[in-house]
């Protein structure tokens, strides 16, 4: 166990006489016995910093450390990484049982350590029954099983999980999360997954690098990413439904600074602190998430009034959708069940503590300082 | 009761196909028990004679083409592994500019009749003392076997999960390891079949033979031009000869059989 640490992380290569970023500058520390996901739009450069830290790719500059090691330029094997493969990548002529020790079998353990170090990873992944079958014989959700002993047999100091539950569907994907998640627990390993999936990485988690085109968007933990966005993409990557985001101008009034869409249909009140960060007149991206609208029924001061495009109801909460643009549809999401139909109007409230409001042109957040959760 | 019918049917049309199939070598079989003198008088009723067989080896000639052609043959198909089994490895995994033209061109090396190729290479070998030669004709047959294992094996190494290799590196083996180790085993039913049918292209070839060889090295397909002398043919040494001819190969395809079927199979590697 150790902590894992990448150092100005860059990876290029060229492709037709162009180079490519793959990764850019990318640094993350993780703490010892972390579990930490590497989330992204697929071909942002996530697995390739996990094949970089495996040593399955080459470095193009920056620092892979375990602890005070470096692992640049050392072999895979002497990594003292594991590493869970996408599509489970077993020897098909083996057996789930040598496939598992084929990493011991290779260093020449003695027979008897290999039987009993099985065994415990057998009871541990419960896979006791599988032993002695073929990997063709095996549903997604056992490959992976597999997959992951024999990331783990190998007793690493860093475990590295690249996309496990893209191939599992429904059911079988949820079990397997909880299945990882209840592993991590129990082993404490330094663990790194990658995945494309934010619910994925918000369950799992203990913290979210989000990259983009190789550049790390905001490095945090699932509630700092969710409550707090760095710029315009995490804010719209993190979170189902995903928020809402629409272009406003600001204006002052009388002290006060008020928000209004591009085509004027929509007009609302910011609390005053933004007055330090908003400029009047100047363009901005404004976003808040369906849960933090409410629709005010009664006498309370609202934000704004519309008329409803589509209304859903889903059972244990209702969606409503608001046309407020020709191409952008504003999504409220309550649990408290109304009775709508197209054409309502409803007056709206934004939860004035958890909106969103960044840059035009960098999709910055506006409001610089650390916000503490 | 019906399917019992269909089945005898079936059976049938197979035993029919496989007398249509066989005759011709049962015929050949007949014929290299004959005497000259009976060839053309009777079919089936005659006195069985060695005669034959004991004029294709009292000299030992037939045994030095058959050497011979054992020699041109397995070098070719020994040089088309050492070179197609790489070949196809870096045209399967590795992403490089005109990766499919090379490909393409080594199957076209199979599109022209060999008769359009062999008078330049007559010319060319003249020139660089390959004709005649036992290089020249492993040179020229590797051309012929070549593309045929380059593009089974392709198939084959492009089913293998990149992934699969990368577990084994991590797992402590070197990339040549990996290679004998892993990648080798699981493309051994494609290696075997198409290295076999590379064989027999190789092994019944005749243009290049006759046409780029033919006195030093002589293999049995030219050989069976001598038993056409000018006063006769002698169908019953030609019956002969081809019949050893052929037993290497039906040896060999009988003993890998379960290999061929798997092997011309594609797909069948994935785990």
């Amino acid at each position: 166990m150790a902590k894992l640490t990448l150092k100005n992380l860059n990876k290029s290569f060229y492709k037709n006489r162009e180079a490519i970023h793959a990764v850019s500058d990318l640094s993350i520390e993780t703490k010892d016995g972390e579990f930490v996901a590497l989330l992204g739009p697929s071909g942002c450069g996530k697995s390739t910093t996990l094949r970089m830290i495996a040593g399955l790719e080459d470095i193009t500059s920056g620092e892979v450390l375990i602890g005070e090691r470096k692992l640049n330029d050392l072999h895979p094997k002497d990594r003292n990484i594991g590493l869970a493969f996408e599509n489970y990548a077993m020897y098909p002529p083996l057996s789930v049982y040598d496939n598992i020790s084929f990493n011991m079998r290779a260093k020449n353990v003695p027979k008897e350590t290999i039987k009993k170090e099985i065994d415990k990873m057998a009871s541990l992944l419960d896979l006791k029954d599988l032993l002695a079958m073929n990997p063709s014989a095996l549903s997604g959700g056992q490959k992976q099983r597999v997959n992951i002993a024999r990331a783990l047999i190998r007793r690493p100091e860093v475990l590295l999980l690249d996309e496990p539950l893209s191939h599992l569907d429904g059911k079988v994907r949820q079990k397997m999360r909880t299945e990882i998640k209840h592993l991590h627990n129990e082993i404490n390993c330094t663990t790194i997954i990658v995945t494309h999936d934010q619910l994925e990485a918000m369950a799992l988690a203990d913290r979210i690098a989000i990259i983009k085109d190789g550049v790390l968007q905001q490095f945090g933990t699932p509630l700092e990413v969710f409550n707090h966005p760095q710029n315009e993409f995490v804010a719209g990557f993190i979170g189902e439904p995903p928020m809402n985001i629409f272009t406003v101008f600001a204006t002052f009034k009388e002290g006060s600074v008020y928000l209004v869409s591009k085509n004027g249909k929509l007009r609302f009140n910011v609390p005053d602190k933004y007055k330090d960060y908003l400029e009047e007149g100047k363009e901005y991206r404004f976003g808040i998430r369906p849960t933090d609208i409410s629709v005010v029924t009664d006498d309370q001061p609202y934000s704004t009034e519309l008329n409803v495009t589509v209304f859903e109801n889903v059972g244990e909460e209702c969606r409503i959708h608001i046309k407020i643009e020709e191409d952008n549809i504003l999504s409220i999401v309550s649990e408290e069940i109304y009775k709508l139909d197209t054409g309502d109007g409803i007056k709206i409230k934004f939860d004035s503590d958890r909106i969103h409001i960044f840059d035009v042109n960098t999709g910055e957040r506006v409001e610089k300082q650390k916000v503490l959760i | 009761m019906k399917k019992k019918i269909i089945a005898f049917l079936q059976n049938a049309a197979l035993v029919l196909y496989a007398m249509f199939a066989i005759f011709p070598l049962l015929w050949l079989v007949i014929l290299s028990f004959k005497h000259d003198r009976d060839m053309f008088n009777t079919t089936f009723i005659f006195t069985p004679t060695l005669e034959n067989y004991r004029m294709l080896f009292s000299d030992g000639e037939y045994i030095g083409y058959f050497l011979d052609n054992i020699i041109v043959s397995f070098g070719a198909i020994a040089l088309s592994i050492i070179v197609g089994v790489p070949a196809a490895y870096a045209l399967a995994r590795f992403d490089f500019k005109g990766r499919d033209g090379i490909a393409f061109t080594f199957l076209s090396f199979r599109f022209a009749p060999e008769i359009l190729v062999v008078l330049p290479l007559f010319l060319l070998y003249q020139e660089l003392g390959l004709y005649d030669t036992y290089v020249g004709l492993i040179w020229v047959f590797q051309v012929l076997s070549l593309p045929l294992l380059i593009w089974i094996l392709r198939g084959y190494f492009e089913d293998i999960s990149v992934e699969v290799e990368n577990a084994a590196r991590l797992d402590g083996y070197s990339w040549w390891q990996v290679f004998i180790k892993i990648v080798m085993p699981l493309i051994r039913p494609g290696l075997v079949a198409s290295a076999l049918l590379s064989l027999i292209f190789v092994w019944n070839n005749f243009t290049f033979s006759l046409l780029l060889a033919g006195q030093d090295v002589t293999t049995t397909t030219v050989a069976m031009l001598q038993y056409v002398a000018s006063d006769t043919v002698h169908y019953g040494q030609m019956a002969g000869a081809v019949l050893i001819a052929s037993l290497p190969i039906i040896i060999l395809a009988l003993s890998i059989q379960k290999h061929l079927v798997r092997g011309l199979s594609m797909g069948s590697v994935k785990g």
